[in-house]
């Protein structure tokens, strides 16, 4: 144990040197790393869009106070196309570009292989969007995420399911990618321990939009709960073609379907939606002002992962202010230690770097109204 | 008797997928029949033809009109103008100037135009999920109900009705008119049907025409169907589509035609027994097999060897 | 002249056609429905001036053309310079200096740019193995990725579940793919043409969605994560070493420079492309190597000369297999992680394109395709999210320029003065 803590001790010692003579700039750069084109960059624009917006608020209010002396933060943008190999890429390109600061990935699997590079590095990464356990699993002193965990999520919808919905026939459906199964996964384990049946667990594809099949499977499984780990559009489009092919089953699913666009694509179908969210940032009232503003930029700012985003530079602002230094070991050392004040709530990381008490609430989904909380967990 | 009537629920969900990409391999088919070249964008001509179709019904929407034969209409006339300029326009600048050249050159050219389309429309419709509404709810039930049901929405009646006609309009282009005719003589010789007096230029434009047409019929169908439209949808659907085009036969109308049924109706049942993650091995699958036992496709006439 | 009039009207309203539904109006989602307007007028005039310029462009083609015609030193490169760089013992020589100057860079250049050279590498790797299926034996491998997958996987699958080390899985991994490319191309080789490209194309697709369904075993959308890197003789290149291990620092007493590794990963893929380059270069000079080539140009003659096409097919796609798993289990050393969305068939279609693009056949154009092709989205970051649109335009620029590849192959060869 002494000599890890030595090792430790040292490696802190050695990134400070590194990290001392690169810091003359009158800037702090923020990379944000994400996908901008590809598949996914929907998702990617949502953690674009919170990133500067953030970066732009603070740099309104005159930008970060480090030890007395104002800077001002400076974004730069990196497109991985939440493809590994071209994450690497933008890691080591953000090594060369001395920006000691990032905000990113967005994928889990674009996620892991630069957390390596910026461990070793000794570069700050906060990533508001990638779920798997795995990542801050591994010891790493400089990597955090202000999201929440597949492993945490799941089991709050499995113990609501099977405590307060009580089905007869469950079926567990998911898009066959990290986040979506991975918390199908966990809801399945979840219910399975409390004595639930999943009469129905499947992946389907997603990018898809015919959902037909496997809507017939579960209409002939007599399935009355239906719960889906992935993203809103698919399941709005299972939504949809549920109603359409008379399925009386309700539905329910993690956060990243817990958006305005759910409503949007499956329209009267998300009606009785039943969603596990951290808590709707974006409907808070003393988010109000934010949202305007984002809205006043004709951005949107209902995604998932924007305020997860924006809470990111924030933690890193407030974090270098809290260290009174530009020092990646030092802020790294504050954000473990510290308590930030963020449109997210009060937020402190544990050892690992993921959120402390980081609840997720049960909402139902209303067409055309606003959602309402269902279980205070 | 559930198990019936999930079957035929299976085979109608089936043929409705199904006579959607018959539509857009008719476009890979008439291509490959004429030059012989694989064209990869096509899957985005079909993604841009969602998009016209989203646009025509949004604006006639916001003019106030809320008749949906009238929305149709209008979408289905947008889409198909734009896709076919498309049409036209890519055969021009990506493949006519290498027409000629080792058979991969253009499939190279083809691969970086579907990049290159694919992200003109994210840059300039954004990368959202775009959605309108269920223009034609409801549909037939027959059956006991519960699970021993069969829903045929009325929008799948549509799907099936206008694929029919497209069809029927084709079949009959292709074999009772002057260019149909020139068509088929261009697919059978090129050289000849030159010297004939046909002019190839313009019948290998009007192919790339006809196939953007189609898609866009096929684009309208699926997007108002479905309702969500996102800039990366044309390139499974391409990709699956193409699979029905050599299924069929490469080359062969009737081909593409039958090709894209027996590809839909393989998924939707293959999707039931091995589980909807292996529907694309399933898809593939068949394709392998069809091919190992024929190795032109189902109606593919067989290539003769010339020394 | 009113021919040329209508003509010219007609491709200015085409640009019209295509340019304005696409650009000059926007979808946006307004609550929960879905408007479209005008996006600015400055996009408008754009299309307008546009339109002008094709109309002018077509109305005067004739005199446009001629007055290209009659313009004076053209920027072309002398046929004799090219015929030059493509001969044989010419690309011996400059393959040469390539492999001194890879040699010595590195250790001057910075961490950024050393990774994107190993990147670079890895497609030199998989260009030269589709090289010998698609340019030397003309069979169009869609579904080459599968190959390069199998090679990641088995490494990775290996180093999870038995610990084995780098050097162990790397002939391992080739020697899998291999026997992927030889039972898969058993029974697809006697298709012709373009119905082995859409097979193979097919088989590439299958593959990743087994890796991605099998989950427990692939770990499915996950992948497998936590690749061991590989070592000098045993010294790791990490900043402290796992139990009973020594890293390459500590051993030769130098600080650590986090730089080494990638030095090292860099390297290892420089003489893994010397060995793939040196095997195809014997191999091309050996009966096989001629078969393959023979079979290339014409078929049925090879069959009268009393060749075996199945055999000469065969072997050239479980060659190309086996390079593609080097590059695959490379790959996921370098990468510490795989997932099946690595191996989509964009990937194969980037490849294939090194290939054309390169000259079908030209090993050195290989070389220089794939930088092109891995260079060009790398140095096109600062355009953000306008890289793959250009790198699209690009594609079709560079075929229609050069249609016959960067470097085409030459035969040594004589010719007849007229």
């Amino acid at each position: 144990m002494a000599t890890k803590q030595i090792t430790k001790l040292f490696a802190a010692m050695v990134l400070a040197g590194v990290a001392s003579h690169s810091f003359a700039a009158d800037t702090i750069k923020i990379g944000i790393a994400g996908p901008k084109t590809g598949p996914v960059t929907q998702y990617g624009d949502m953690q674009f869009t919170g990133a500067k917006q953030a970066i732009a608020d603070i740099n309104a209010k005159g930008g970060v106070d480090v030890d007395g002396k104002k800077l001002l933060l400076e974004a730069k943008e990196y497109d991985d196309a939440c493809d590994p190999k071209q994450a690497v890429a933008v890691a080591n390109k953000i090594v060369n570009d001395g920006v000691k600061f990032v905000v990113g990935h967005l994928c889990s699997s674009s996620t892991q292989p630069p957390s390596d590079i910026y461990e070793d590095e000794g570069i700050i990464m906060i990533t508001p969007a990638a779920t798997a356990p795995e990542i801050t699993a591994r010891g790493y002193k400089n990597i955090f995420r202000t999201i929440g965990l597949d492993s945490a999520q799941g089991p709050a919808a499995g113990n609501y399911i099977a405590d307060h919905v009580k089905p007869k026939v469950v079926a567990v459906l998911h898009d066959k990618q990290q986040y979506g199964e991975g918390i199908a996964t966990a809801v399945k384990q979840t219910l399975e321990n409390k004595g639930v049946k999943v009469a129905v667990f499947e992946g389907v594809n997603a990018g898809d939009k015919d959902f037909a099949a496997v809507i017939a499977k579960l209409k002939q499984a007599n399935v009355d709960f239906v719960y889906y780990g992935g993203y809103h559009p698919e399941l709005g489009l299972i939504l949809r073609q549920a109603k359409e092919k008379g399925l009386n089953a309700k539905f329910m699913g993690p956060e990243g379907v817990g958006n305005d666009s759910i409503s949007q694509i499956a329209q009267g179908a998300s009606e009785g939606l039943l969603v596990t969210l951290p808590q709707a940032f974006d409907q808070q009232p003393e988010n109000k002002a934010l949202v305007a503003k984002f809205v006043a930029d004709k951005k949107d700012p209902t995604g998932p992962f924007v305020f997860p985003a924006y809470t990111a530079v924030e933690v890193i602002a407030q974090g270098i202010e809290q260290a009174k230094s530009e020092d990646t070991a030092k802020v790294a050392k504050a954000i473990h230690d510290g308590t930030f004040k963020t449109p997210m709530g009060d937020l402190s990381f544990d050892d690992k770097g993921d959120l402390k008490n980081f609840k997720f609430v049960v909402y139902e989904w209303h067409f055309g109204k606003p959602k309402t909380e269902v279980s205070p967990q | 008797m559930p198990d019936i009537y999930h079957f035929f629920q299976m085979l109608v969900n089936g043929l409705n997928v199904g006579s959607t990409y018959a539509l857009i391999a008719i476009g890979y088919t008439m291509v490959y029949g004429i030059i012989g070249m694989i064209n990869f964008a096509h899957g985005e001509v079909y993604m841009i033809g969602s998009y016209i179709a989203f646009i025509a019904i949004a604006g006639l929407t916001m003019m106030g009109l809320d008749s949906v034969p009238l929305l149709l209409t209008g979408a289905f006339i947008a889409s198909i103008v734009v896709t076919s300029a498309y049409g036209y326009s890519i055969e021009r600048v990506a493949y006519r100037p290498l027409r000629g050249s080792n058979r991969l050159i253009p499939l190279i050219s083809a691969i970086g135009m579907s990049i290159f389309l694919q992200n003109m429309v994210l840059l300039s419709q954004d990368s959202k999920d775009k959605s309108i509404p269920n223009l034609i709810p409801g549909g037939f039930t027959f059956g006991p109900g519960g699970a021993s049901e069969v829903v045929v929405s009325y929008m799948q009646i549509v799907v099936f009705v206008v694929t029919l006609l497209a069809m029927l309009g084709l079949t009959l282009f292709i074999s009772r008119s002057r260019l149909g005719r020139a068509c088929r003589a261009c697919a059978e010789d090129m050289k000849m049907a030159n010297l004939l007096g046909i002019n190839t230029n313009n019948v290998i434009a009007l192919t790339f025409v006809i196939g953007a047409a189609l898609a866009a019929v096929a684009a309208v169908l699926i997007s108002v169907q479905y309702g969500v439209i996102n800039p990366g949808s044309g390139f499974l659907v391409g990709l699956k589509a193409f699979t029905a085009a050599v299924l069929g036969g490469i080359g062969s109308i009737p081909g593409a035609m039958l090709g894209g049924l027996v590809l839909g109706v393989a998924e939707a049942f293959g999707a039931d027994i091995f589980g909807d993650q292996y529907k694309d091995v399933v898809a593939f699958g068949l394709l392998v097999l069809v091919l190992l036992f024929r190795p032109t496709g189902i109606l593919g006439r067989p290539e003769i060897e010339k020394v | 002249m009113t021919r040329n009039l209508k003509s010219a009207f007609f491709s200015a309203l085409l640009v019209w056609a295509v340019a304005y539904p696409v650009l000059g109006l926007k979808l946006t989602i307004v609550g929960i429905n879905i408007e479209v307007h005008n996006t600015s007028t400055f996009t408008l005039s754009v299309i307008a001036i546009c339109s002008l310029l094709m109309f002018v462009r077509v109305l005067f083609n004739q005199q446009l053309s001629a007055a290209w015609k009659a313009s004076p030193n053209m920027p072309k490169v002398p046929s004799k310079a090219t015929d030059f760089l493509t001969l044989p013992s010419t690309q011996r020589w400059i393959i040469l200096g390539l492999v001194i100057v890879a040699l010595i860079w590195p250790f001057y250049g910075s961490r950024g740019a050393v990774d994107i050279a190993t990147l670079i590498l890895i497609y030199v790797m998989l260009g030269l193995g589709l090289n010998i299926v698609v340019g030397l034996a003309g069979l169009l491998d869609l579904g080459y990725v599968g190959f390069y997958a199998v090679g990641a996987y088995t490494y990775a699958l290996l180093a999870h579940y038995f610990g084995l080390s780098f050097w162990i899985c790397l002939p391992l991994a080739g020697l899998m793919a291999a026997t992927f490319g030889f039972l898969l191309g058993f029974p697809v080789l006697r298709l012709r043409g373009d119905y082995l490209a859409i097979v193979t194309l097919g088989f590439g697709e299958i593959i990743r969605l087994f890796l991605r369904n099998l989950t427990d075993i692939t770990g499915g959308p996950n992948g497998i994560s936590n690749i061991p890197k590989p070592t000098l003789f045993g010294l790791s290149f990490d900043r402290t070493a796992a139990e009973g291990m020594q890293t390459f620092h500590e051993y030769f007493g130098i600080a650590y420079n986090s730089i080494n590794k990638v030095i090292f990963l860099y390297l290892i893929a420089l003489v893994l492309v010397l060995i793939v380059l040196f095997v195809i270069n014997r191999l091309l000079r050996m009966p096989i190597g001629r078969a393959w080539e023979a079979l290339r140009e014409d078929e049925i003659a090879c069959r009268a000369l009393g060749l075996n096409p199945t055999i000469i097919k065969l072997s050239a796609f479980t060659l190309g297999a086996t390079f593609a798993g080097f590059a695959g289990s490379f790959f996921a050393a370098r990468q510490g992680l795989v997932t099946p969305e690595s191996f989509t068939f964009l990937e194969s279609a980037i490849i294939l394109a090194i290939v054309v693009l390169g000259g079908m056949g030209s090993q050195l154009g290989v070389i220089l395709a794939a930088v092109v092709m891995i260079l060009l989205p790398e140095m096109m970051r600062d355009f953000s999210e306008y890289r793959m649109l250009l790198f699209g335009a690009l594609m079709v620029l560079m075929m229609i320029w050069r249609p016959q590849g960067l470097l085409p192959m030459q035969r040594p060869h004589l010719e007849l003065r007229k």
